[in-house]
């Protein structure tokens, strides 16, 4: 075995003379594992906003979220719920043991807002006080609703950062005065900033109190659904088929008819979200590892090509002394050089694509030492096994055909 | 040295056989300098390529330094190429895209052992070829007589006992021809053996000793009367010139 430093000479010495050929044997390998990196970037971007998102939601692991309208989790989007949630259902289950609180919430279809001479629409959820500690969301200005709010169906609001900028631009919204649709409030507070979600602005809304959204502005009181909060969460499982026997009963449900509405664990939802990126992975990394299987052909021909090109260098190296694998292992070494540096720029045009994609389409992503790993290893794999043939085949030249 | 017992050796291309060598017998002792001439497509180029180590022989036997070459394997033939033997090719046949000095340092690269002083060595060796200053250039980059200088570098730089010689000055002019047979006959006077196929005779007359081949079978074996002496045929080339 000659010394693995004369051997990566040997390599790089060879490679440079071919270089034309190495930056086409890379193109291939750049592309793929560019596209397997912005593929991790994206998967990996996803999970943390969703991630982020369940915090945001206040999804502990000891609280609930019951929907109304029934189904199943990940097929309901976009169809017409059955609304029949009721605040005495929230009080029902507020009454079960190992319950500590629940927080109902009452939307109201998407609403003209306006102050002064501007308008815009958005969002109206009534909720009770608890709600804003329930999500950990804070206020940034003034305070959030009350009790006292509650039990007077006060006509106050809370706004998101987007309403309070539309309508007041940078003047202080706390006190003016706002119509949402025909009927006026008072804006008491401004929440803090919750950025955006996808494409989905997380500060476009206005809260009122909850009595207030369903006696004057929705002026029916179906819930849209409520978050329960338990007090710790070792019952999770069982508080839930407390709560589904308590709904199904004060629904009148009979046995076999499915219910109209849908208990969502934390644990439920995130097992959906894995499942569901985990396929979305699978399909991707299937795409890129045709695409740098395709890749690997491509090395390899463009070598096996190569070494009928440089079979006077093989002569010449054999003639002087090289064995059959020394020149085996020159070739492997060189693509794997070839695959290594292909999996590199891949790597770093991957990186600069997820941020451009994040910069310039919103997309969000982040950086995946799992996608590192994959582009490396997979790299250096291509490398190694498409690199077999033309090495055999450099190797077993003869000689002296290959100085003729 | 080089003892050859009936050396064969057959082509085999299709269903057709080629018998290029019909049973060459040679002694070649340690400090010959053995000239190789014949017509073309006699077999001298199958021939040295068969002392070389670069090829092996369809039948007979060889004996190099006293060990049958048909028992070593592949490996052990590229160790003693590496080690014993050098060559000069017609061709030059040096790795265009590497620098002289590489290409000098090449033979090391397979040495096994990598010795510490290679660089100087290779530097040493392109300076007895009267090439210390060409030492970046690349093969490109230099006419066709220092192409082949540096190919007597490489061959010469790792020591060895027999340098194999295909030709090397037939893409030579006469000057250049002659500085080349200067270098291998300096190197022959240091106790090496040198073995060297032309096709010229005004360089077969350079050689120790001449063999003739035709038709793959040796015509004739001789010393060569008085040797001419190529570094003063560069000397009297200069003076004619003056
Ligand atoms: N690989 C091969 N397959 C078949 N025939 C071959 C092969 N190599 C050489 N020959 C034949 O062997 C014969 C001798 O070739 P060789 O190269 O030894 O001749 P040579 O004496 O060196 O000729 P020249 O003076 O032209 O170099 C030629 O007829 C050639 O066609
Ligand atoms: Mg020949």
């Amino acid at each position: 075995m000659i010394l693995p430093y004369r051997l990566l000479k040997a390599a790089l010495g060879s490679l440079w003379a071919f270089r034309s050929y190495a930056a086409l044997m890379m193109i291939g390998l750049v592309i793929g594992i560019a596209s397997l990196t912005v593929i991790h970037e994206i998967g990996e971007g996803a999970q943390k906003m969703v991630g982020d998102r369940m915090a945001s939601m206040g999804f502990g692991a000891n609280a609930f979220y019951i929907s109304a309208g029934g189904g199943k989790l990940g097929v309901r989007h976009g169809m017409k719920r059955t609304m029949t949630l009721t605040p005495e259902d929230a009080e029902a289950i507020g009454r079960l043991d190992g319950v500590d609180q629940v927080v109902p919430h009452k939307n109201v279809a998407r609403t003209q807002i306006s102050a002064g001479g501007r308008h815009t629409n958005t969002r109206v959820r009534g909720t009770p006080p608890g709600w804003a500690a329930a999500r950990n969301w804070t206020v940034q200005q003034g305070r959030f609703v009350n009790l006292r709010d509650l039990v007077t169906f006060n006509r106050v609001a809370v706004l998101g950062t987007t309403v309070a900028r539309e309508l007041f631009g940078g003047a202080i919204p706390v006190g003016k005065r706002v119509r949402i649709g025909r009927t006026p409030f008072t804006v008491v507070g401004v929440m803090d900033s919750k950025g955006s979600f996808g494409h989905r602005d997380r500060d476009d809304f206005v809260i009122v109190p909850f009595t207030t959204a369903t006696k004057r502005l929705a002026r029916d009181d179906k819930l849209n659904g409520m978050r329960v909060m338990l007090v710790s969460s070792d019952r999770v499982g069982e508080i839930k088929a407390e709560v589904t026997d308590v709904l199904r009963e004060r629904h009148n449900l009979a046995p076999g008819v499915p219910e109209d509405f849908l208990i969502i664990t934390p644990d439920e939802l995130m097992q959906f979200i894995t499942r569901q990126s985990r396929s979305l992975v699978a399909m991707l990394t299937f795409i890129s590892a045709v695409s740098l299987f395709v890749s690997g052909v491509v090395i390899m021909n463009i070598m096996l090509v190569a070494v009928s090109e440089r079979s006077y260098e093989i002569g010449v190296r054999r003639a002087v002394g090289a064995r059959r694998r020394d020149i085996m292992y020159q070739v492997l070494m060189e693509s794997l050089i070839v695959a290594a540096a292909g999996g590199l720029c891949g790597l770093g045009l991957g990186v600069l694509l997820s941020y451009l994609a994040t910069i310039l389409l919103n997309i969000p992503t982040a950086f995946s030492p799992m996608g590192f790993a994959w582009a490396l290893g997979f790299s250096a794999g291509v490398g190694l096994l498409f690199g077999l043939a033309p090495a055999r085949k450099a190797a077993l030249l003869h000689p002296v055909e290959a100085l003729r | 040295m080089i003892r050859l017992k009936q050396i064969t050796k057959t082509y085999h291309r299709g269903k057709v056989d080629t018998e290029v060598l019909l049973g060459i017998d040679l002694h070649v002792k340690a400090g010959e300098f053995l000239g190789i001439m014949g017509p073309s497509g006699s077999g001298k180029s199958t021939l040295l390529h068969i002392l070389g180590l670069l090829d092996r022989p369809s039948d007979g036997s060889y004996l190099l330094d006293g060990s049958e070459v048909a028992d070593l394997n592949d490996d052990e033939l590229a160790r003693l190429r590496n080690a014993k033997l050098g060559f000069v090719f017609q061709a030059f046949h040096l790795l265009p895209k590497a620098t002289a000095l590489d290409n000098v340092l090449l033979p090391f690269t397979y040495a096994g052992r990598y010795p510490k002083d290679a660089v100087a060595k290779a530097e040493k060796a392109l300076e007895r070829v009267g090439l210390g200053h060409r030492l970046t250039h690349r093969p490109g980059e230099m006419s066709g007589g220092e192409c082949q200088r540096v190919a007597v570098a490489r061959a010469l730089v790792n020591d060895p006992e027999v340098i194999f010689a295909d030709e090397p000055t037939g893409n030579l002019d006469q000057r250049s021809s002659l500085e080349v047979m200067a270098l291998l006959q300096g190197l022959n006077q240091e106790g090496r053996t040198i073995v060297l196929v032309t096709h010229d005779s005004s360089v077969g007359c350079m050689c120790g000793r001449m063999l003739r081949l035709i038709y793959g079978k040796v015509a004739s074996d001789e010393p060569v009367e008085n040797p001419v002496r190529a570094q003063e045929q560069i000397g009297l080339e200069a003076g004619g010139a003056d």
